[in-house]
């Protein structure tokens, strides 16, 4: 449990040196989970909750993160200065950097890459591989 | 004639080239009659379309940070204002908030120019055309070029998510409510719908991984507007237009769409073109899911000027 805690907490770290935000800073107005278009669940507050509690664990693996649009709508209405889009970003380059690609490309189809709009596929590679 | 025009550095960026065409034609052509000219720098590459949210990925910088090195010494070549213009809200969020992270921490900075071996000294200011429109040549002084009665138009404008947030370092406009495009479209005459959803994200490139959910999403938008009794809507997104019309169009005859009904979804630069009596044939209102002709045969007959509407 000792062992778990501790790589909680330096995982934390990582996570906040990586998006230079302070999990600590949020009092979970919930202002965030209440503009959220994704309806995400667990939704941002919660997530951030999950890390302030020692969960990283269920913070990083919550399928919800995957929903983000990074839209910057919960980061701009933050009374603290907390951006959540950019901790969700970070749990999800955390998730990525254990080689789990959340899109399989050569699932994605010849015709979905002939009709989509560039920037899209772009930002996917950026987000989801 | 063409000589008087304003040289104005230009940076497409991928969609811009493909999927919307009709998006940098009209802006082009309405450049020209305005009085500026657009001209592509001469060699660029791709911005990485989102801009890394997480501080400490300088990789995700040096795409933007090339395009600014190139823009640079398109200007420094020419000797002229070192602005570059971008019509794609991603490659302006994203070119706008690289240029504001190496103003904030010069260290970034210091780290990409010896990553790239140049030297991008800061010179750059980026700016959307709409920016452009409204600070350079005034959206009173675009009144008085409308050629076209566009009054019979009902448009909502839908800003999207990256043309305004973050606040602090796009700095283009309130992001909860703007009034850019709303002042953009009374000055070309038409009648603005102001909707809730207007700052509401259409899903975005959630299309790739989620589909559904991008359905969802637009379609609120779509229906919402459709609710404030809007006949088209205005964006300055591929993305957003791509999501919404083609959302739209998938749906169309379906259950989900008793209330929309072919409520084309247009770039601000095709309707400008319209308004300022220029000929749209090159705009590709033909790739459009949801057709635009239609809604636009009022203002194409009584254009002061001819035009051979498709319809």
């Amino acid at each position: 449990m000792q062992i778990l805690m501790k790589s909680n907490q330096s995982a934390l770290k990582e996570l906040e040196l990586a998006t230079g935000e302070i999990v600590s800073d949020c009092y979970q107005c919930g202002k965030c989970t209440a503009g959220c278009p994704a309806s995400m669940d667990p939704s941002p507050s919660v997530l951030i909750h999950y890390l302030k509690l020692g969960l990283f664990e269920k913070a990083v693996n919550s399928e919800s993160i995957w929903s983000c649009m990074g839209c910057l709508t919960c980061s701009e209405r933050c009374p603290k200065n907390v951006s959540p889009a950019a901790i969700v970003e970070g749990l999800k380059r955390l998730h990525l950097n254990r080689m789990k690609p959340r899109v399989i490309l050569h699932a994605l189809g010849q015709e979905f890459l002939a009709n989509s709009t560039q920037q899209a596929v772009v930002s996917g590679f950026r987000k989801f591989v | 004639m063409s000589k008087n025009l304003t040289h104005v550095p230009y940076y497409p960026g991928c969609s811009l080239k493909t999927k919307a065409l009709g998006y940098e034609r009209s802006a082009m052509d309405c450049a020209k009659a305005i009085g500026f000219e657009m001209h592509e720098i001469a060699t660029w590459n791709c911005c990485g379309a989102s801009f890394p949210l997480t501080k400490d990925n300088l990789m995700g910088l040096a795409a933007p940070a090339n395009i600014l090195l190139e823009a640079e010494q398109h200007c420094q070549e020419r000797e002229i204002d070192a602005n570059l213009i971008t019509l794609c809200s991603f490659c302006y969020n994203t070119l706008k908030r690289t240029d504001f992270a190496f103003r904030e921490e010069p260290k970034k900075l210091e780290t990409l120019n010896a990553f790239l071996k140049r030297q991008y000294q800061g010179s750059i200011k980026v700016v959307h055309y709409l920016e452009y429109l409204r600070d350079v040549i005034g959206f009173d002084n675009l009144a008085k070029m409308v050629k076209r009665d566009m009054s019979s138009l009902r448009v909502a404008p839908y800003y999207g998510c990256l043309l305004l947030k973050p606040q602090k370092e796009m700095a283009l406009d309130d992001p909860e409510e703007p009034v850019i495009l709303h002042d953009f479209l009374e000055a070309i005459g038409c009648q603005v719908v102001d909707f809730p959803g207007q700052v509401d994200c259409c899903g975005s490139y959630l299309i790739m991984r989620d589909p559904e959910k991008v359905l969802e999403l637009s379609h609120n938008i779509l229906q919402e507007a459709n609710d404030y009794g809007a006949d088209a809507l205005v964006t300055a997104c591929p993305l957003c237009q791509s999501n919404l019309d083609q959302s739209e169009g998938e749906r169309r005859g379906s259950d989900h769409y008793i209330g929309v009904q072919g409520m084309p979804i247009f770039y601000f630069t095709q309707l400008l073109a319209v308004a300022l009596g220029l000929d749209t044939e090159p705009h590709q209102f033909e790739r459009h899911c949801i057709d635009p002709t239609s809604i636009l045969s009022a203002c194409l007959e009584d254009g002061a000027k001819p035009i051979e509407a498709k319809k």
